[in-house]
């Protein structure tokens, strides 16, 4: 048996949120003199929570759903074959971890143990090179913007360097909002250091003075592991770039939770001390930005890309990838999914590849899948072969996106999808343009309208004639996409909208106001459980579900040991009350 | 720097750098509607009414914000435009409450500024409140006494059961300050029209044809003019002088009116399409309608009858004895308490019930105070002669059914619930019908005109307005007629398109939906009651002709007017939303949600 080295406990958000600060009481107390550390998340969110045992011969075991327990903590201690996990082989040969090389694998916080992995080794090659060349190699390894634009990296960089001014600001926008998308928080988590090494190399490429990472305050963890890793760097002497005078500022300013912050000018706004509502370009920020000076904003992926990109070389980085667009993705994946977590990918795999290798979705049981959250479209599984890269998504009415990658299921409704995301967007927006302001809450309530089956096919009409409106009338790009979720469904599952207004049907029984619920009674075995469940006593002693009591909250239907009970149409069920 | 060129709709501009389309536009003359710039505060780029189009990618921009570039293309009116601009428009609209004109203003068919003119009666400046009401209302002393009141009944003090009584402040004003005050008047332009009827439609269309230069003669048939003013409403509730006083002001204003001229008899259509530039057919809706029963003949046709009466002094008209009136109109009402003043034995026999009938209820009320009996569900089946001489009108009694199209309950008869009520006058008063003129196409309800311009169909400059055309109506619709009449007729003589005008507002919605709390205004409710008029003796209603009530007291009305509490907007005036909406045509309902 192999000695143990250390031990690692993922204490990511999506760890802790799993119960691993139990785990690592547990295994502290459990450890005797094995040094036990924190580590982020290697992205297996869903077998969260995961422990590590680094063995002296350099191998690693994995256990996952790890309880917090010491008779787990014990056991795991003694390498036990129980609970261990590994990662599938298809998926392991689909992932392509560059970026998230070091995440989960590394103490986030631990200087020496980043720079002993190869830490900082970009940022001396960086160093060695001029400013300008460092943006040319960007440009060479053909990055763009993770935050969703996509806009060409090594451009902005340019645009920026171009300015001859004493001082310029950098801002590493840390304000994912989309909800599903957690790719910047793990990364900031897990491998703080990366995204600050991505930023030092800006700052030097650009000839930046000034550095600000925009966090949204809702990431505690994100924060305090950037703090801790700034102080360290400091106190390293790194914030010291070559060639210049004084040391880099670098500043984390936490964001209220607006999404709207995540728009860059919205982003200036809100960094100059003024409510978070975007401004009209131009000028662009590269020309005017925070307080009247150049500045260039980049999402902390794309931070976290430079490292490896300087390391490897422009040459390198650009031969993974599609032709215009190169390098990996980070994934958020959720929903109905068996696997949901992160991965990092090749551009140009195919969502199928990602939905069922990685997710782990069953073949037939998919829908759909809604890219760039509320600001994205929604693509049905029939267009699962299309290679991702900015452009097919854009194609197909989609966009890539921060990364968040929502699966839906067969039993979701499309239209109760569409009002999800429009309920997001239109409580988001900041309330400046007319067209985003009003447009977003009419369009809101008319899904409401919809999902209730109150809905009219005039409806429908209005959707497709304001949407694009809205689109066209929006300053920035949360107005400019907010129509998107609504016009995507629309062109994808029209029927179902039609369904909704002309026969009052929700054929994912998912539309509460749409559906019954039955008990069959050839499968009921009268067990009562279902009775005893039931929150507002709908089902009697007769074992007939009474539609006129029950709220459609599932309970009995999960609870039900021979699947007895199940949502069908409206009027379907016992004193149902079709109300049209 | 070098000055940028573009073209903003087709036209080569020049812009200084710097500024934005917006400015630029305005420099030559292009108008671009805006509700968030300011120059004088920071541009905000928030309501994007001022959108225009970047022909070349497509976008459309903010002009009060984005700058023009060299060789830019702009277009800032085209139809795509438009509609994004009525769109920003009705979404901000959608979130707007309020009111901008008060309710009693957009209740009056003749769009009369009612807040206005009752503002002017609280300050106790009538003069002032005479010249508001005559911009819609030409006879505001007539309307002030016999009006129904439409203001009234939208009156957001009705939540509380004291609506103000609006009409007094337009009936003082008129009796202070009609005979003194004459309106500026342009120099006639040399075009004359004719008008068929002296009645209301026609006062008003002359009225309001004079105030753009251009002058009328009025054709009646009748001895004197008014038309139902004159000979439909009785004396007790528009006296004979007043209506005098009110139509003698018309002689100042260069209208001529030729007495005894009916048409088709003195003059015919034709010879007046010859002599004058246009023509107005408001020549009313005088015909009784048929009771369909045996015997008809034998009954008073009610608005002859009543027209008859007027025409001599009442004091020289026969007793009508015991007399039936059968129908439940205004008409009805007024055949019912002129034969009681007569000194008739009166009673009013209406096939439903009280709450259906169409007449104004006080009307209703005052004839039953004045002693007036009523038979409801009674219906008249047919009506004989005596051997006596003497009437009688067999009835049957009646149920009500199903509502109807009007959403009115259809009597039903009662099978054998026969019976006989002796008379010896029998009035019809069930409606009327216009007798459409020869030569003139025809409709349901009378002449059938375009409904945009009033004009009657074919080349020739003929209009028709008032009940000739809507039916039998009251003297404010006919008044808001004809004023349609006299511009569209304007219009048509100066060789202009007639467009209606596009009547854009917000309203917080009828006080039936509304509750007290909601009646937070800049005025508060004041706990004052309603001003009451002081009726003439009972004695007097039921012997003489004398009017009603007198006219309220300047200083009591002035009083009666500070319980108005001003429910229209205080920015009406200067609101940009309101004129860029109206200028768009967005009504305030384009998006409901």
């Amino acid at each position: 048996m192999a000695n143990i080295k250390r031990i690692k406990v993922g204490t990511a958000s999506c760890g802790l949120a799993a119960g691993s600060g139990a785990v690592l009481e547990a295994v502290k107390r459990n450890a005797g003199n094995i040094p036990v550390v924190e580590v982020g998340c290697i992205g297996h969110c869903y077998a969260e929570p995961i422990v590590e045992v680094e063995c002296e011969d350099g191998s690693s075991i994995f256990y996952s759903r790890v309880a917090g327990t010491d008779d787990a903590a014990r056991k795991i201690i003694a390498l036990s074959d129980e609970g261990r996990f590994s990662i599938p082989e298809k998926r392991a040969s689909l992932e392509k971890n560059i970026v998230t090389r070091l995440a989960g694998r590394i103490n986030p916080v631990d200087l020496a143990e980043y720079r002993a992995n190869g830490g900082f080794e970009a940022l001396k090659r960086a160093f060695s090179m001029k400013p300008e060349d460092v943006v040319e190699e960007v440009k060479k390894g053909g990055l763009r913007g993770r935050g969703g634009g996509g806009f060409p990296t090594g451009m902005k960089w340019s645009f920026l360097a171009a300015k001859k001014v004493p001082e310029k600001v950098l801002i590493c926008n840390a304000d994912e909002g989309d909800p599903g998308a957690f790719m910047d928080r793990s990364m900031m988590e897990s491998v703080p250091y990366q995204v600050l090494e991505g930023m030092l190399i800006g700052a030097y490429a650009t000839g930046a003075t000034k550095i600000f990472i925009y966090c949204r305050a809702e990431y505690p963890l994100a924060i305090k592991h950037l703090t801790l890793a700034i102080e360290e760097m400091k106190k390293a002497g790194l914030d010291q770039l070559a060639g210049r005078e004084k040391p880099l500022e670098i500043t984390i300013k936490e964001g209220a939770g607006a999404f709207v912050c995540g728009e860059e000018t919205a982003m200036i706004n809100s960094l100059e001390g003024h409510r978070g509502t975007p401004r009209f370009r131009p000028p662009f920020p590269t020309d005017s930005g925070w307080n009247g000076l150049p500045t260039a904003i980049n999402n902390v992926e794309t931070f976290a890309n430079i490292p490896p990109l300087i390391a490897m070389g422009g040459e390198a980085f650009a031969s993974v990838g599609t032709e215009k667009s190169k390098g990996t993705k980070i994934f958020a994946l959720a929903g109905d999914v068996k696997n949901p977590g992160l991965t990092e990918v090749p551009m140009g795999i195919t969502l199928a590849e990602i939905v069922y290798d990685i997710g782990g979705a069953e073949k037939g049981s998919v829908k759909a899948v809604q890219t760039g959250g509320p600001s994205g479209g929604c693509i049905p599984a029939e267009h699962f072969d299309v290679k991702i890269d900015y452009d097919s998504l854009k194609e197909l009415g989609a966009i890539m996106g921060s990364g968040g990658l929502i699966v839906i299921g067969k039993n979701r409704c499309m239209v109760e999808t569409a009002r999800y995301f429009l309920s997001f967007t239109h409580r988001e927006s900041c309330g400046k343009c007319t067209f985003c302001r009003v447009g977003t809450t009419r369009m809101y309530e008319t899904l409401e309208r919809i999902v209730a089956g109150n809905g009219t096919e005039e409806d429908i009409a209005f959707l497709e004639d304001l949407g694009p409106k809205i689109r066209k009338g929006s300053l920035c790009g949360l107005g400019q996409t907010a129509p998107n979720p609504v016009l995507s469904t629309l062109r994808f599952f029209r029927n179902e909208y039609e369904a909704h207004v002309k026969d009052h049907v929700c054929d994912a029984m998912e539309c509460r106001a749409l559906v019954d619920v039955k008990l069959n009674t050839d499968k009921c075995i009268h067990c009562g459980l279902c009775i005893r469940t039931c929150p507002v006593s709908a089902i009697g002693p007769d074992f007939k579900v009474d539609n006129a009591k029950c709220t459609r909250c599932n309970s009995c239907i999960e609870v039900c040991p021979k699947k007895a009970i199940s949502r069908v149409r409206k009027g379907e069920g016992f004193n149902s009350s079709i109300s049209k | 720097m070098p000055e940028i060129q573009f073209i903003l709709d087709g036209k080569e501009v020049t812009a200084q750098p710097g500024e934005t389309i917006l400015q630029a536009a305005e420099k030559v003359g292009i108008h671009i509607p805006t509700l968030c710039f300011n120059q004088k505060i920071s541009r905000t780029t928030s309501c994007f009414v001022c959108v225009v189009k970047d022909v070349k990618t497509g976008k459309f921009l903010p002009s009060c914000s984005a700058c023009p570039s060299n060789g830019q293309v702009i277009e800032s009116s085209s139809p795509e435009v438009r509609e994004m601009r009525r769109t920003a428009l009705g979404l901000l609209l959608s979130e707007h409450t309020g009111d901008c004109e008060a309710p009693c203003t957009m209740a009056c068919p003749a769009h009369a500024s009612v807040e206005e003119y009752v503002r002017a009666g609280r300050k106790g400046n009538f003069l002032e409140a005479l010249k508001i009401i005559k911009k819609r209302i030409p006879l505001p002393m007539s309307v002030g006494r016999v009006c129904p009141r439409f203001c009234e009944k939208d009156c957001r003090r009705n939540i509380d059961g004291k609506p103000v009584a609006i009409n007094e402040v337009k009936r003082i004003a008129a009796d202070l300050y009609y005979d003194e005050y004459m309106e500026e008047l342009p120099p006639l332009n040399g075009k004359k029209v004719a008008i068929v009827g002296a009645g209301p439609a026609g006062f008003s269309a002359a009225y309001y044809l004079r105030e753009q230069g251009i002058q009328s003669v009025l054709y009646e048939q009748m001895p004197e003019p008014g038309g139902m003013l004159r000979y439909g409403i009785p004396e007790f509730r528009l006296p004979k002088d007043i209506l005098r006083r009110e139509l003698a002001h018309f002689q100042k204003m260069d209208v001529e009116i030729r007495c005894n001229q009916k048409l088709g008899r003195d003059f015919t259509l034709e010879c007046l399409k010859a002599e004058y530039d246009a023509v107005l057919l408001a020549v009313g809706s005088w015909s009784s309608s048929s009771m369909r029963i045996e015997g008809e003949d034998l009954a008073q046709q009610g608005i002859a009858w009543l027209g008859d009466i007027a025409g001599k002094n009442w004091k020289n008209c026969a007793n009508p004895g015991r007399t039936v009136v059968v129908g439940g109109g205004n008409t009805a009402m007024d055949c019912a308490r002129t034969a009681l003043r007569l000194g008739g034995d009166v009673t009013v026999c209406y096939r439903r019930t009280r709450a259906e009938m169409p007449a104004e209820a006080n009307e209703i009320q005052e004839a039953m105070d004045e002693g007036v009996k009523f038979e409801f569900l009674t219906a008249p089946l047919s009506l004989k002669k005596a051997e006596d001489g003497s009437l009688r009108l067999a009835c049957q009694r009646m149920e009500l059914g199903a509502a109807d199209a009007s959403g009115r309950r259809t009597p039903v008869p009662v099978p054998g619930s026969d019976f006989e009520i002796a008379a010896d006058t029998v009035i019809a008063a069930i409606g009327q019908r216009t007798v459409v003129p020869e030569g003139v196409p025809a409709a349901k309800r009378g002449i059938e005109v375009d409904p945009a311009d009033l004009k009657c169909a074919g080349d020739a400059p003929v209009f028709a307005a008032g009940d000739c055309v809507s039916g039998p109506a009251t003297v404010v619709e006919a008044l808001a007629a004809g004023r349609k009449a006299a511009l569209s007729i304007g219009d048509y003589l100066a060789g202009r398109k007639h467009e209606e005008p596009f009547v854009f507002n917000v309203s917080r919605g009828h006080w039936r939906s509304l509750a007290k709390e909601d009646l937070v205004y800049l005025r508060k409710i004041s706990e004052e009651e309603r001003v009451k008029p002081e009726f003439i003796s009972m004695e007097k209603r039921r012997t003489t002709f004398e009017e009603l009530f007198p006219s309220i007291p300047a200083d009591k009305v002035s009083k009666e007017a500070e319980r108005c509490i001003e429910c229209s907007c205080t920015a009406k005036g200067d609101c940009f939303l309101k004129k860029h909406a109206t200028e768009y045509k967005v009504q305030p309902d384009m998006f409901t949600g």
